[in-house]
């Protein structure tokens, strides 16, 4: 075919372009399936997630405080038991709490109890064991005990002098799990109060068995700097990911949805190019995509800031979007927007149903996902060829904007790399859109389609 | 069809007369041949060196069976398919070197051009109306004008996915002929309607033949062929068996009713077997 005789000036086929895009967006928020994928659900998710996540920690923290458990000790012989062993066990760890009153204190102290069961000397380990697992240190139980949760056994060596001191416990119960955390925390608290005592009698005096007081170590960072650290961890990925599963619906609704509900001829009769019409649909899914994550984020960074303020150790971190360093990210994000919105409309165009698009745009999705992810694990840096890579440039690229350390050479690459990207991605979903084997099939699975297109070269205009 | 329902006659032939054909060629095929791979049929000829030739204020008629090459010809002609070789001109415009051009000039309709289920007739229409460049304040009254003529007001505004066949297909007509096109292309207009809408179908192509609109369109229903064609072309294997009217193909095969000359002509072409 020739040139077109009558090509639209640039203005008219901008404008033929938002037309269609405008209508694809408000007919694609029409479908309740990508108005809830899209917008409701990220309104609802984290909220409800986070809230639940607050309800069940707490529920469970709450029920492990409040429930009592009881330790046994136990000891080849009686001799080798550090004495105050079980005193020391029941001995909350820690000491009054600055600003806490007395009533407080009693209360915390009525929380994580131990109840250190009588001391049974002489008992083996296994008789130890069988204490723990069934209650009673042999198979034939002559008397009835209480079962404890867990017991602490004092080993000796060969000599039979006191040798180490050992937890047993059984993982299959809760409440064991609870009496093995509670114990290993106030073993070495009791410990260093017997070295304590043991230095304090033979102190020579001088202060040479303690000469320096250490202090707990501060964090220089400033409390924003903080903030964009810990968003610089998850929010590249974070887009990424959120980029992705926005743009998938739309990519499917517009593109082998559009077949499924027969109206595929309809859209090929538009009196505008064909590639506006298609560049139309991809800008579409592109501004359905940023949407999602728009709202994703905004979702996920209210819901975060609400879960700090409720833990007491992060409630002075001040977490802020830094609003210089997005607005430097924004082109690259866009960018990628494109990329991912060109490549998944083009594939899904390949299918013939909905269902079908859906399940092959799911593979496609972990193409970008894995390199995400790739790009985010610690000790990955940004260079000039991993600026180079899709996916991977996006999330280093983000992640050292929002730490203030990104150089202008691996911004660059990366911009060029994903505008030749977007470009070539954007090229090759309007050569397959416009394929009439495709956009007019009526039968075959997308890989007869694929084959289909691959012996056919006609396009249309 | 009146100012008042948004389009303007054409041509001033009056239905039922005799057909006064003007001597403008609306669609002028010739040599026609569309070739395409299918991933299970292998190479299909589609269309074998098709001739064909339409008039403005003509109605004519494309008869053929199952896989004849209907709906390819038609959808060559609407630029939905690129032809393998020959020239096609729509209102004298190439489709292949201006299929742009073409899409303006054309009013399309099938059973596969659905409407959009999540557009309401109302907005379907804009849309259409805007994008072939028709200015607001006209394309209001155009649309006015059709919800009128149609009888669509009542469901103008409801999404097109809940309104029932008959008042999808109006949608689609008025859709078709929003932008006043000169020639009119319909792929078995009155497949899967009732006996109203076929009526109304009917009913529109017989007013739009009134108004000088070349329509060209393909039927399995042979009285609707002799009642508003014409002329009848015959189409078996991706070639024009015959062309003519009604009179004239009865002369050619000796048989009176549409039904007997088709069957004639593709017996004569070889093919009885393959209609049966």
């Amino acid at each position: 075919m020739r040139n077109a005789g009558s090509s639209p000036a640039a203005p008219a086929f901008l404008a033929a372009t938002l037309r269609v895009a405008w209508k694809e967006l408000a007919t694609s928020f029409r479908d309740r399936q990508t108005t809830f994928y899209t917008l409701v659900l990220p309104i609802v998710l984290y909220p409800f997630l986070f809230w639940s996540m607050i309800q069940v920690s707490l529920f469970l923290e709450g029920r492990g405080e409040i429930t009592e458990v009881a330790v046994g000790i136990a000891a080849p012989q009686p001799s080798i038991v550090p004495p105050g062993l079980g005193a020391g066990l029941e001995q909350p760890p820690g000491s009054s709490r600055e600003g806490e009153d007395a009533a407080a204190e009693a209360a915390r102290r009525e929380l994580n109890r131990v109840h250190a069961l009588p001391e049974r000397a002489p008992l083996d380990e296994a008789g130890a064991r069988a204490w723990v697992a069934r209650g009673s240190a042999s198979e034939a139980a002559e008397e009835p005990t209480i079962r404890p949760d867990a017991v602490v056994y004092v080993h000796e060596d060969e000599a039979g002098v006191r040798d180490g001191l050992r937890v047993l416990y059984d993982s299959t119960r809760t409440d064991s799990k609870i009496a093995l955390s509670r114990i290993t925390r106030r073993i070495p608290a009791y410990a260093t109060e017997l070295r304590a005592s043991a230095a304090d009698a033979a102190d020579p005096g001088g202060g040479s068995l303690e000469p320096f007081v250490r202090e707990p170590a501060r964090n220089v960072a400033p409390q924003p700097a903080i903030g964009a650290y810990l968003l610089s961890t998850v929010l590249p990925v974070l887009f990424v990911l959120m980029t992705v599963m926005g743009a998938f619906f739309p990519a499917v609704d517009l593109t082998c949805g559009e077949r499924e509900r027969r109206t595929m001829e309809t859209t090929l009769l538009l009196p505008i190019p064909r590639s506006a019409v298609h560049l139309g649909k991809i800008l579409a899914v592109c501004a359905a995509a940023l949407i999602a994550t728009g709202l994703n984020l905004t979702a996920l960074a209210l819901s975060a800031e609400h879960l700090l303020r409720m833990l007491p150790a992060a409630s002075k971190i001040e977490v802020q979007l830094p609003v210089r360093a997005m607005l430097q990210v924004a082109p690259l994000l866009l960018l990628f927007a494109f990329f991912v919105s060109s490549v998944l409309t083009g594939i899904s165009s390949l299918a013939r149903t909905f269902k079908e698009g859906q399940a092959l745009l799911g593979p496609v999705q972990i193409l970008f996902v894995l390199p995400g992810l790739a790009g985010s694990l610690p000790g990955v840096e940004i260079t000039p060829f991993l600026a180079s890579i899709p996916v991977v440039n996006v999330v280093l690229c983000f992640r050292n904007l929002l730490r203030g350390d990104l150089g202008l050479l691996e911004y660059a690459v990366a911009a060029a790399s994903l505008a030749a990207l977007s470009i070539a991605a954007i090229g090759m979903s309007l050569w397959l859109l416009s394929r009439e084997s495709l956009h007019l099939s009526e039968t075959g699975s997308a890989w007869t389609n694929l084959r289909g297109l691959l012996l056919s070269s006609k396009g249309s205009r | 069809m009146s100012a008042e329902s948004g389009l303007s006659p054409r041509v001033g032939t009056a239905s039922g007369a005799e057909p006064k054909l003007a001597p403008r060629l609306s669609i002028e095929a010739k040599g026609l041949r569309k070739v395409y791979v299918d991933p299970r049929r292998g190479r299909v000829e589609a269309l074998c060196g098709l001739d064909l030739d339409c008039r403005a204020g003509e109605v004519y008629g494309l008869l053929g069976p199952n896989g004849a090459g209907k709906t390819t010809t038609l959808r060559v002609l609407a630029t939905l398919l690129a032809p393998t070789s020959g020239t096609a001109r729509v209102d004298g415009i190439d489709v292949a070197a201006d299929p742009l051009e073409v899409r303006r000039r054309i009013g399309f309709l099938s059973g596969t051009t659905g409407l959009y289920p999540r557009l309401t007739p109302r907005e379907t229409l804009t849309y259409f109306g805007r994008l072939h460049g028709i200015e607001a304040g006209e394309l209001e009254r155009r649309i006015d004008g059709l919800l009128d003529r149609f009888g669509m007001r009542e469901y103008a505004n409801a999404r097109c996915e809940g309104l029932s066949t008959g008042q999808r297909q109006k949608v689609s007509i008025a859709r078709a002929v929003l932008h006043d096109p000169p020639v009119l292309i319909l792929d078995e207009p009155t497949t899967g309607l009732d006996v109203l809408a076929s009526s109304a179908m009917i009913e529109f192509i017989d007013s739009r033949r009134s108004a000088g609109t070349c329509i060209l369109f393909s039927t399995h229903v042979l009285s609707e062929a002799e009642r508003l064609c014409d002329r009848i072309g015959v189409i078996f294997q991706g070639r024009l068996l015959a062309v003519g009217t009604l009179d004239e193909l009865q002369q050619r095969t000796g048989k009176p009713w549409l039904a007997d000359i088709f069957l004639e002509l593709v017996r004569r072409a070889g093919g009885a077997a393959d209609v049966g």
